[in-house]
């Protein structure tokens, strides 16, 4: 089910928090109602961590994770690597990343399985992601751009990109990520995704900026509601993209 | 809050103090204070600065592979608070950098050994020369006849008579 929130006044979600199927980090500084929502969905089943990364708040897009790990940048300070550690749970590898590319959530989008990653990333950082999130990485581009990160949010069983993906694209990816993909938008139009949204295997935040058919859309492709015939997704991409790129 | 260490110097940083220089590729220079700073910007290269580390560590200078360098890296992959081991740790350290520091003093102890020799020898020579600079050598013979003090030879040059006779 897909939940509509905003962060300070913000509708930007999938910046303030990053949400896995082990766990959810959230942004410190909030009010009490941000993380009363999340909590509200999420508490009994995975841990809710408050954190910062390098003492900022932008720790959706600074870090990058699944179920089997969570890779952070390196201007992390040794505090917040130690409270993460402590706070997750010991199956989930924390990783601290030497990469002049900081922003690790909006250079790698990933999944449990697979993970796309910004074409410009070192093979090291590349070898680790593929080591500590246990996917396979591939380094491609969407609708052209290079931040893969932002313009994708991706779940085991779905996911949505940037709104001008050509049909061509969408079904390359989607072969290379063997999951439903959708070109769509968030928070009433923003092409950025990820930054919109976060998404696990069986609940989503949105911004609540976000449309009524935008909020349909991702719980269609992520599959967030009861089993829907997939002819739906189809019929709402065509009224909602009226041009192809 | 983490002690760092000058990217010139290698001396530590406290918090307060220096400055961060971060370079258009993302690369972070900390300095420990302005001398460090203005030998960076002077593009000097700290290998051949004779004050800092790097020199000392490339010339010999100081210790540089040893076991108590080991504890002492960065680590990207915590583990789980555990006080037991957050105990022992702490008590690692100390003994650690104490090994560390009589480790270092020894290698430059190691390094001026052959001086004390050295300059003994020397000394012992000198005496046999030069004896002749404090007390004549003949006066040394009838003090003490078993010291035989070298021969001093003296170059004396020609003398030139003067051929002119004296002019009346």
């Amino acid at each position: 089910m897909a939940t509509r929130l905003q962060f300070e006044n913000n509708c930007e979600v999938g910046v303030f928090s990053k949400l896995t199927n082990a766990y959810c980090l959230v942004a410190i500084g909030g009010s009490e109602s941000f993380y009363s929502i999340y909590e509200y969905e999420l508490a009994d089943v995975i841990p809710v961590v408050k954190t910062s990364i390098a003492g900022t708040r932008i720790i959706g897009r600074a870090c990058a994770g699944n179920k089997n790990g969570l890779l952070v940048p390196h201007t992390t300070t040794d505090q917040e690597l130690q409270h993460l550690r402590n706070s997750l749970p010991d199956s989930v590898v924390v990783q601290r990343i030497d990469e002049r590319l900081n922003a690790l959530g909006n250079h790698i989008a990933c999944n449990d399985h697979v993970a796309l990653a910004h074409t410009d990333l070192d093979r090291k950082t590349e070898e680790l992601i593929a080591d500590v999130l246990g996917v396979e990485v591939f380094r491609t581009t969407i609708a052209g751009n290079i931040l893969v990160g932002t313009y994708c949010a991706l779940s085991n069983r779905g996911g949505m990109v940037h709104p001008h993906t050509s049909i061509e694209e969408l079904d390359e990816l989607s072969t290379l990520l063997q999951v439903p993909l959708v070109a769509g938008t968030v928070n009433r139009g923003s092409d950025l995704i990820a930054a919109g949204m976060t998404v696990n295997d069986w609940t989503a935040f949105c911004g609540s900026d976000t449309t009524a058919t935008e909020l349909s859309v991702i719980e269609n492709v992520f599959k967030l509601r009861k089993a829907q015939p997939s002819a739906i997704v189809d019929e709402m991409r065509k009224s909602l993209i009226d041009s192809y790129v | 809050m983490r002690l760092e260490f000058c990217w010139f110097c290698s001396s530590k940083i406290y918090p307060g103090h220096g400055i961060q220089f971060v370079r258009n590729d993302a690369k972070i220079f900390r300095f420990c204070r302005s001398k460090c700073h203005k030998n960076f910007k002077m593009k000097r290269n700290p290998r051949k600065v004779k004050w800092t580390k790097a020199y000392r560590r490339l010339h010999g200078k100081d210790m540089t592979k040893d076991s108590t360098f080991e504890l002492e890296r960065k680590r990207n992959r915590p583990e789980r608070y555990d006080r037991n081991v957050m105990e022992n740790t702490l008590k690692a350290i100390k003994k650690i950098d104490k090994i560390r520091h009589d480790r270092a003093a020894d290698h430059i102890a190691q390094r001026w050994k052959p001086k004390a020799a050295k300059e003994r020898r020397e000394a012992r020579k000198e005496l046999e020369q030069s004896i002749s600079l404090i007390k004549a050598p003949l006066a040394i013979q009838a003090q003490e006849p078993a010291i035989t003090v070298p021969k001093i030879k003296v170059k004396v040059p020609k003398q030139q008579t003067l051929e002119q006779p004296m002019e009346e």
